[in-house]
């Protein structure tokens, strides 16, 4: 197990210095300037060139990234160009909304998944099952932006239901009291989860609905049936616990999506997260931000697929941690 | 077990959101001429609020409540003497000679953390915007004309120039917002882009900050001793949103009461249908253009192939028809400019410059002149072996420009010219623009209330936004009559003689002028926009009593 670990955790370092340093090559060879008005209005070239020097911008790529190295070591993540401030004290402001909105389109993706995979795999080949598998299909080949555009249009702009967009209502938040507080947060919150659970629940449902669909063949649940036991509790005790194996293992495969839907739903929705920090940074070429937001977000994939594999091995006695 | 029935479940689902925005809020009792709260629905975030250190338009707009200058521009001031002009901190100037300008300032002018404002502290700031460390954008611009700024005593300031000339006035006031000492004295310059006091800055104006959350909104609050009068509205709020999409569909949905601009005829329209909004038209400071590099893509020392040809360029300015693209593009909403003259510069919209008229005839017989001809009758002109062919850099995050360049492809095309869009992000077109990297652009700028600091910069002969490199000894000489001219009438003469210049050199073409339309809830009166500065006067803007909602009274 502890080697195990050990080998996990140094191949997960490997990744993300893998990453950390495609990332650095990549935006520093973009083309644009991080000290250019976007808006092209004139800057004195003097002024550009001492703010690049200021950041050490005028050193070689390599210079830069031994420099950057060497201060992540430290654990610093620099000064973020567009946001002036650092890029820790940003992230870190940014980092809970995403945390919520992920969870919470998790909780989503994996309640409704699973949920209608079993529902599916229960009355399989019958229409409702037919029905939830192009319904599924839909939702699993839809463009997270666009469905939250739609959802936006419809909940929002139509019916006025849900908040156009942000985490809280600025107006009103902190004259609420503790309930109206959560509940404005969660009103905020409702949209952009739907969205991106609503889509990853596509996936999993269809996911679900197979390997339900395998344990149901296998031997202990005919044995199981044979014992005279209710097919809600063959489904449900026995076929159920197995098939959710493999489920399970999703689990990390959903953070990486969670995360790149992340970008796109946060921008559409004005969601304050890493997503937004991160397409933000993109646009503004803040170098530093960027890599901060690289570096987080690949060590997420790393630690939720690390923790998906512990979560498996815990399910399933069978499994053994090696090699 | 007990179910509810259908109805009154979604009567306590309703009850419970509504607790959220109304009901359960902690209403406050303010209900005055001084209550009200407005939302402003903005695209981008805030990067800091130390003006020196931070000029985008966001920027701006946040700390001109927060900072005053000495004197500020009239809605429709002009920009030559003083007449433009109305007192802010400065109580009243005067000239002691011809090149020292006097300021008085108001005793009434008060730091919002207590001190007074001394011309200390306008000495201070002009030291602070001219220093290499603070880096300030506008550092060259001062120091090109103003030697030294001086306190003569606590309430008078000695402005020192080196020449003299019609804007000096302006250069001395326009460009500073004055700044606190007291509180900056100590930070050393080199930091001042990442101090603290940026993210929660004190000044002398009528709002005073109160919260930043990053990502999310801004807030200031009246500050209800503030000398030149009490702001009408008690909360000023900006949301940030991502794009402008998101920000209109925030002010349609009533969530914010305020957008700056709705740009598109789309926007416009569901602004209008929403019921709650009114409308308000105002001259925009933009104007966009099709900028021609003179010079090869890539290589400033060699001549571009074909618009290093001026009658070619002139031949593409009449084979567009600029008034039919407008229409078509801004249904109404936009106006062709005689020049590189945004609508704000409305005193440089005179029947003396005039839009050359659509004239495709006329194009295609220059064109054949200069020898480009379809040899090959494949519907591109050519000439010795060369098409008629050049790439046009848009801006893809700007649906106007890319509307337009399909417009002028087809346009060209008709005339035997054929047009390669590149669409690309901001950043990426600024960078080949500097670089000189492309053919032609489709650029817009947004231009200070004087011509004299925007034009010569974008097509003198050594501007830094000259990246097309026209170079017209004639227009130099013409930009420079104008803006040593001492008066409105001989410097509107001079700027007409340049642009009539540029109309024959044709270095781009001129699309379009925006008239900027701003929406604000309809509860909102006495609304007064200046153009070069959206919500400059908000302080006058109220809310009357009697259509207060509770938005507008919570926490008074």
């Amino acid at each position: 197990m502890t080697a195990w670990l050990l080998r996990r955790l140094a191949a997960g370092i490997a990744i993300i210095f893998a990453v950390v340093t495609l990332t650095f090559v990549a935006v520093h060879l973009a083309p644009g300037d991080p000290f250019l008005p976007a808006d092209g209005r004139p800057m004195d070239p003097a002024a550009v060139a001492r703010l690049r020097t200021a950041y050490g911008l005028d050193r070689t790529l390599l210079e830069q990234y031994g420099r950057y190295l060497v201060a992540l070591g430290r654990g610093e993540l620099g000064q973020s160009f567009s946001r002036r401030r650092p890029v820790a004290a940003a992230i870190g402001s940014a980092l809970p909304n995403t945390v919520l909105l992920a969870g919470a389109a998790l909780l989503i993706d994996f309640a409704c998944g699973i949920a209608i995979g079993v529902f599916q795999a229960a009355r399989v080949r019958r229409r409702s099952d037919v029905a939830l598998t192009n319904l599924t299909l839909f939702f699993y080949s839809l463009p997270t932006f666009w469905l939250g555009m739609v959802l936006l249009l419809l909940f929002s702009q139509w019916l006025h239901w849900l908040p156009v967009g942000g985490a809280i209502d600025p107006v009103l938040h902190d004259a609420l009291p503790l309930g109206g507080r959560l509940l404005d947060r969660l009103r905020h919150l409702v949209l952009p989860a739907l969205t991106l659970g609503l889509v990853g629940a596509g996936g999993t449902a269809r996911f679900q609905r197979a390997a339900l669909l395998e344990a149901l063949g296998q031997d202990y649940v005919r044995t199981a049936r044979a014992k005279g036991l209710a097919e809600r509790t063959v489904l449900v005790r026995h076929a159920l616990r197995d098939a959710l194996l493999p489920v399970i293992s999703l689990l990390g495969l959903a953070l990486p999506f969670l995360l790149t839907g992340a970008v796109l739903v946060e921008t559409v929705f004005a969601w304050p997260g890493l997503g937004k920090l991160a397409a933000d940074a993109i646009l503004a070429r803040d170098y530093p931000l960027v890599l901060g937001t690289v570096l987080v977000a690949s060590l997420a994939v790393v630690v939720g697929s690390l923790v998906a594999d512990l979560l498996t091995v815990a399910a399933d006695p069978r499994i053994r941690l090696s090699g | 077990m007990i179910t509810l029935p259908r109805v009154p479940r979604c009567i306590a689902v309703a009850v419970l959101i509504a607790c959220t925005t109304s009901a359960c809020s902690r209403a406050g009792g303010c209900r005055d001429e001084y209550c009200g709260t407005l939302v402003f629905a903005g695209v981008g975030e805030v990067t800091a609020l130390l003006p020196p250190v931070s000029d985008a338009s966001v920027d701006r707009d946040v700390y001109d409540q927060i900072f005053l200058r000495l004197a500020d521009l009239t809605p429709d001031g002009g920009t030559i003497g003083d007449s433009g002009f109305v007192p802010q901190l400065a109580q009243r100037w005067e000239w002691t000679d011809p090149l020292t300008l006097v300021f008085h300032l108001d005793p009434r002018a008060r730091w919002q953390d207590g001190p007074p404002v001394t011309a200390e502290d306008v000495a201070f700031t002009f030291a602070a915007y001219t220093d290499t460390a603070v880096n300030s954008a506008d550092r060259g611009t001062l120091l090109a004309h103003i030697a030294s700024v001086t306190a003569q005593d606590s309430l008078t300031a000695l402005f020192h120039f080196r020449d003299r000339y019609p804007e000096m006035f302006y250069d001395a006031v326009f460009h500073m917002r004055i700044l606190p000492a007291h509180l900056l004295r100590n930070v050393p310059l080199a930091t001042w882009r990442t101090a603290e006091f940026g993210r929660a800055p004190v000044g002398a104006g009528p709002y005073r900050f109160v919260r930043w959350t990053p990502g999310q909104s801004l807030e200031l609050a009246a500050d209800s001793g503030f000398y030149l009068g009490r702001p009408h509205l008690r909360r000023l709020i900006w949301r940030f949103a991502s794009d402008l999409n998101v920000a209109i569909t925030q002010v349609v949905a009533g969530e914010a009461d305020a957008i700056e601009v709705l740009l598109s005829p789309t926007n416009i329209e569901r602004a209008r249908n929403s019921g709650h909004l009114t409308l308000y038209s105002y001259p925009g400071p933009t104007y966009t253009f099709l900028r021609f590099n003179l010079r090869a893509d890539g290589d400033s020392l060699r001549p571009h192939p074909i618009f290093a040809d001026r009658d070619v360029r002139r031949a593409l300015v009449l084979a567009t028809d600029r008034a039919r693209m407008c229409q078509s593009v801004f249904s109404g909403n936009a106006k062709v400019p005689p020049g590189p003259i945004p609508q704000s510069w409305s005193w440089l919209w005179v029947p003396q410059l005039t839009v050359p008229s659509y004239d495709s005839a006329q194009a295609a017989r220059l064109l054949a002149a200069r020898g480009w001809r379809d040899s090959d009758g494949d519907g591109v002109r050519d000439r010795g072996g060369r098409k008629l062919s050049f790439h046009l850099s848009v801006p893809s995050t700007s649906p106007p420009r890319v509307q337009y360049a399909q417009l002028l492809q087809e346009a060209l095309k008709a005339v035997g010219v054929e047009v390669v869009i590149d669409q690309m992000e901001p950043a990426t077109l600024q960078e080949r623009l500097r670089a000189g990297g492309f053919d032609a652009a489709l650029e817009t700028w947004f231009a200070d209330p004087s011509p004299a600091s925007a034009a010569p910069g974008i097509w003198g002969s050594h501007g830094p936004s000259n990246f097309g490199h026209y170079a017209s000894p004639a227009f130099d000489r013409q930009v420079a009559a104008a803006a040593s001219a001492t008066t409105p009438d001989a410097a509107r003469t001079s700027w007409i003689a340049a642009f009539g210049t540029l109309d024959q050199d044709a270095p781009g073409i001129m699309l379009f002028s925006v008239d900027n339309i701003a929406a604000v809830d309809s509860r909102v009166t006495d609304v007064q926009i200046r153009p070069d500065s959206w919500w400059a006067l908000v302080r006058t803007w109220r809310i009357p009593p009697d259509k207060l909602n509770e938005r507008d009274r919570v926490g008074g």
